[in-house]
């Protein structure tokens, strides 16, 4: 998933904040946890969401495997609805779940697998858009299905009886444990799925339901009592209450969460803090405490656009590689506390990733390297013009590197456009630009994840994420046998060959691995960032004490 | 003369004029000011920064180095930046108010010659554009508009296109009272055409007017640059922008409030300067104006005197 400011409005819109509610005279017992968001809504429809497994909606919604992310470790994946993770079949092509038993929806009506067929169903509708949607292309015939409202049923989904649903794909996806953990793979009743309707009163099966929505001001849920832990090891569901206030000015966020009095004691950000909360945060004695940080994160990275003038030269892509300034990027990003030097386009915390780096250029770029690469090339007096996000974060990155390539002769001129249009533009067929300040955080902890929507010659153009239009067939077999290889440890070390491959044409510059930072007040327990997904755990924190 | 001695006369003005001057001095000197004091607003200063980005040391990093401190986040010296952004501002004001006053009185002495139905239809259109939200449309514009076309003279035209309406409704105004006056009214009687009358009697009349209005104007395009930078639509970084430095200073400001108090200072000083010199013109070109105006010690007290 690409990141930045609208995904963060997509994915990381929970933040739990839990506050000794008194009602009434007596005291009460019951906890609150407030998450505090920039974004006016919470979407709450499975099918259009571009959601994480551990974040809002998972407080609502269960899929049939859910991610478990521990502290130091790789985030693993684990059964949620199912009894599994999945059984496959013909060489990976088929997978098999089985429901596990006494699941129950919030209204009482047991789950069965139709529902979880619907809800998948439901995601192909053009009336929801915009959800993850790597099941899509996958599954046979998804191609060509547009959704259950005309009455018409995906058919590689089988549902041979109440509790087991298999699902036939057009290729084998070694990967499709992780799949399954989509939003899209939540159980939705047929009597509640109207697109229109459905996010106002959606009937869920987590350890939530909703109480009341008030668009741009709070989402409140409270529990759902038909949910058990019997049935779930992951989630804790710790606190009583769950209210996301909705449209959190960040600054007022920082300074109420430092603070840490009432209800801010059980609540945290959802947002990541910019370079200057970061800096007021560091300062502050309570701050250090309430601050967490992973330990890397989304890659943010220069897309070079292969197709385009000069840069279709390897030599010049590797001369960009060896000048660019990654001290002055990361100074801009907020310092050491915001991200560490990127050579790798695998991100540090998915399995199976090899650090290497094919430009050792130092902290601060290798101009002479690079100059010489230059000259090689027989290029000189370069003027290359970049695209970026129109914010005062991206705009001092982008001002770093170009500094950073002006010390080899490289003219940069900046085009920041507002978030919509950079994403229009960036993932345009036609792209009349050079290079792309573009970052990344896959959507599930697989470097299939982190290579193929960047890499693969099928992702050019048409609102995909190939911006560097890198279109080498050689790779395109290799993420093609990786993504079959349903041996874990073998998948892994075809990525990483994959990964080292892909550098040696220097299609981008790694920049940074961002680190994402998020405060929280003293009440809220095992609150931590993990290198992936870099946000907070939604399921396993807790509230209280 | 006698303009430039009842200027002279008055003491805010002349402060103001210099404070002008002043800047625009060092706008037009600014690459060999920085180039003497050794830093350019280009130049990164990484040593200048902690490990969060934030400047080392007291009041933004104010130092022998850094008279002004530094930007956070790139260390780039402060001082060069604002004197680099009073070069963006001058030009973007003057040139935006030559447009608006070439316009302005190009349209207003048309209407206000010609009258009848041109007029009608000049001073409706006036009006819708006096009402119109400019700040708006000028914050569409610019994201409409082909990246490809240079962004200074797009803030340049947009800005100065928003200016003439005012322009001419008061050139209009004097148009209309000296038309009947003799000296036009024998030129035409003598067969001078429209054009050489509004060429050689009208406009050398209406100088006066349009030089104060013009003082006027050009704070009010400074303002207007700042505020669109301020909002991420005007001049592309790294073109140093006071409007610009102020919107990134805000998110700052818990950590370094000096950041913001630098281009700050200097924009209230230049718009101000501008101002009061404007007000100082206009009562020097037209002294019944000024004998109004509670200036001297004496006016105020017989105006509210009489007022009472």
């Amino acid at each position: 998933m690409r990141t930045r400011l609208p995904a963060v409005a997509l994915i990381a819109v929970a933040a739990l904040g839990l506050t000794a509610c008194s009602s009434g005279a007596g005291e009460d017992s019951s906890t609150t946890l407030t998450i505090l968001t920039p974004a006016s809504t919470v979407p709450l429809d499975p099918a259009s969401s571009q959601n994480l497994a551990t974040t809002s909606l998972s407080l609502l919604d269960r899929r049939l495997t859910t991610w478990k992310v521990e502290e130091g470790k790789d985030a693993v994946v684990v059964p949620d609805l199912a009894t599994t993770t999945g059984t496959q079949s013909d060489g990976g092509r088929t997978w098999t779940y089985t429901l596990k038993d006494g699941l129950k929806f919030s209204n009482g009506d047991p789950v069965t697998s139709e529902d979880v067929k619907y809800g998948i169903e439901r995601s192909f509708s053009d009336q929801l858009t915009g959800g993850l949607s790597y099941h899509k292309t996958l599954l046979e015939g998804g191609s060509d299905y547009r959704g259950p409202f005309d009455g018409k049923q995906l058919s590689s989904i089988e549902t041979p009886d109440d509790r087991t649903i298999v699902f036939r794909l057009n290729k084998a996806f070694g990967d499709w444990p992780w799949i399954a953990s989509m939003p899209a793979f939540t159980p939705v009743l047929e009597s509640n799925g109207a697109p229109a309707t459905y996010a106002k009163a959606p009937i869920t099966t987590g350890p939530y339901k909703v109480e009341s929505i008030k668009d741009g001001t709070a989402l409140t849920l409270t529990r759902n009592t038909h949910w058990s832990a019997k049935t779930d090891s992951v989630r804790t569901a710790s606190a009583d209450r769950v209210v996301f206030e909705e449209g959190q000015n960040q600054t007022t966020v920082v300074q109420n969460l430092l603070t840490g009095s009432g209800k801010y004691a059980d609540a945290f950000g959802a947002q990541y803090l910019g370079a200057a909360d970061l800096s007021a945060a560091s300062r502050d004695a309570q701050g250090k405490q309430r601050l967490a940080t992973s330990e890397a994160g989304p890659i943010q990275y220069l897309a070079l656009n292969t197709k385009r003038g000069e840069l279709k030269d390897v030599r010049v892509r590797q001369a960009l590689n060896h000048a660019v300034d990654r001290r002055s990027y990361l100074l801009a990003s907020g310092g050491s506390a915001a991200g560490i030097a990127a050579t790798t386009l695998i991100t540090p915390g998915i399995a199976g990733r090899q650090a290497y780096d094919l430009y050792p250029a130092g902290t601060s770029g290798d101009v002479t390297k690079a100059q010489q690469l230059l000259r090689q090339a027989g290029v000189s007096g370069l003027k290359l013009t970049m695209l970026l996000q129109n914010d005062s974060a991206s705009l001092a990155q982008g001002q770093a590197v170009q500094q950073g390539l002006q010390r080899i002769g490289v003219a940069v001129t900046l085009k920041p456009e507002d978030a919509e249009s950079f994403y229009v533009d960036a993932a345009a067929d036609d792209k009349p630009f050079d290079l792309v300040l573009a970052s990344w955080q896959p959507d599930f902890p697989s470097a299939n994840a982190n290579i193929s929507p960047l890499f693969d010659s099928s992702q050019i153009g048409g609102g995909n994420y190939n911006l560097s239009q890198y279109d080498v067939p050689e790779v395109d077999r290799a993420i093609a046998a990786a993504q079959a290889e349903t041996d874990q440890s073998a998948a892994q070390a075809d990525w990483a060959a994959i990964d080292r491959r892909i550098m040696q044409d220097a299609p981008v510059v790694p920049l940074i691995y961002a680190k994402q930072s998020f405060l929280h007040g003293s009440g809220v327990g095992n609150f931590f960032i993990p290198s992936f997904p870099a946000y907070p755990d939604y399921m396993t924190l807790t509230v209280g004490k | 003369m006698s303009v430039l001695r009842r200027l002279l006369r008055d003491p805010w003005a002349v402060v103001a004029a210099i404070v002008v001057v002043l800047f625009a001095a060092a706008a037009a000197a600014a690459p060999l000011i920085t180039g003497l004091t050794g830093h350019d607003p280009f130049t990164y200063d990484l040593d200048a920064l902690d490990g969060t980005g934030a400047p080392q040391g007291a009041f933004g990093g104010v130092s022998a180095q850094h008279w002004f401190g530094v930007e956070p986040l790139t260390g780039r010296d402060l001082f060069a930046i604002v004197l680099w952004g009073a070069r963006t501002s001058f030009t973007v004001g003057v040139l935006a108010t030559a447009v608006s006053v070439s316009l302005g009185t190009a349209v207003g002495l048309i209407a206000g010659y010609a009258g009848g139905w041109t007029d009608r239809v000049v001073s409706r259109i006036v009006d819708v554009m006096l009402g119109f939200p400019s700040l708006i449309f000028m914050i569409s514009l610019t994201a409409i508009v082909a990246a490809s076309f240079p962004r200074p003279l797009l803030i340049v035209l947009v800005i100065g296109f928003f200016g003439w309406p005012a322009v001419a409704r008061v050139v209009r105004g004097q148009v209309l009272s000296l038309k009947q006056r003799s000296f036009v009214l024998a030129a035409q009687a003598m067969g001078a055409g429209p054009f050489d009358v509004m060429r050689r009697q009208l406009l050398p009349n209406l100088a006066a007017t349009v030089v104060v209005y013009a003082t006027i104007l050009v704070p009010a395009a400074i303002g207007t640059e700042a505020a669109l930078s301020f909002l991420g639509v005007g001049v592309p970084p790294p073109t140093p922008s006071w409007g610009r430095s102020i919107g990134d200073a805000i998110s700052w400001f818990s950590v370094d409030p000096a950041y913001v108090a630098f281009p700050g200072g200097a924009l209230f000083l230049v718009t101000l300067a501008f101002n009061l010199l404007g007000d100082g013109l206009r009562d020097a070109l037209d002294p019944r104006l000024a004998r109004r105006r509670p200036r001297s010690a004496v006016a105020p007290v017989v105006e509210e005197a009489v007022t009472r």
